[in-house]
């Protein structure tokens, strides 16, 4: 995988456009994801995705072949859903309801009949649900839990992709998981 | 009566795997006498588990033809060469 890559990024250095094709190929899904659980909708993170494998296309002379190439493509990916995240008005990410759901809680969008924990969780509505409360945590929080549990990134990556050192990186995670604690527990 | 703020830093060691061996002990038995300490524990697991339970989503269909499309033009020596 790792050599294929790196074939292909050389080919692509080479000004070989139709090698990058297969680069978005094997990444797509994942940084589709990312800017997805970080932005909150699908229109936005198709956006940001593609200007992402588009900046990575443009710039891919300063990818250093030594480095990963995910961890360096995730970060663009980070840094242009952050900079979405900021252009929004504040108070859109931070605790303004989405119109319409006002007062709705995990209790009125759950048909409570008889559903399975399994089948619970696996329902759109506890996706939404879940994907909303993700997306009340503060910037700085979701991104180092998205990447950590979502990606499943180590804490070293995490660090590389956010441009932080490891002990901010765990810091933001052990806040993140008492933010997620508090907001989850009521189910 | 509240514990110690350093039980709950122990449970983010743990969940974050860099507990020692001896740090777990504590934690362990501090866990089984304390029943408000364990409630906070498996809050925690259960928030992991419910954001780790959000399925894999797949980017849109033609994404890559999207972004192929807005690419740059390519260099006109490497066509010329394929």
């Amino acid at each position: 995988m790792d050599a294929l890559i790196e074939k292909r990024i050389k080919q692509v250095k080479k000004g070989d456009q139709n090698a990058f094709s297969e680069i978005v190929e094997l990444f797509k899904d994942k940084v589709f994801q990312l800017c997805y659980r970080m932005v909150g909708n699908r229109h936005d993170a198709e956006d940001i995705a593609q200007e992402a494998f588009i900046r990575a296309y443009i710039n891919i002379h300063t990818y250093d072949m030594n480095r990963k190439f995910s961890t360096w493509l995730y970060r663009i990916a980070t840094n242009l859903s952050i900079d979405r995240l900021r252009k929004r008005k504040p108070d859109y990410f931070l605790d303004a309801e989405i119109e319409g759901t006002e007062g709705l809680t995990m209790y009125s969008q759950i048909p409570s009949d008889d559903l399975k924990p399994e089948e619970m969780v696996e329902s759109l509505e506890f996706q939404e649900w879940i994907q909303k409360e993700i997306n009340e945590l503060p910037v700085s929080y979701r991104s180092v839990i998205v990447l950590k549990y979502i990606e499943e990134l180590s804490l070293k990556e995490i660090g590389e992709i956010l441009d932080l050192p490891i002990g901010t990186v765990k810091t933001r995670i052990h806040r993140g998981r008492e933010a997620l604690r508090k907001r989850l527990r009521k189910i | 009566m509240k514990c110690s703020q350093s039980y709950v830093e122990l449970m983010h060691k743990y969940l974050d795997e860099e507990i020692g061996v001896e740090e777990e002990k504590q934690l362990k038995n501090h866990l089984n006498e304390c029943s408000s300490c364990l409630n906070h524990f498996q809050e925690l697991e259960k928030a992991i588990a419910f954001v780790q339970s959000t399925t894999h989503i797949h980017a849109p269909l033609n994404f890559t033809n999207s972004v192929m499309n807005r690419l740059p033009k390519e260099k006109r020596l490497v066509v010329y060469r394929r």
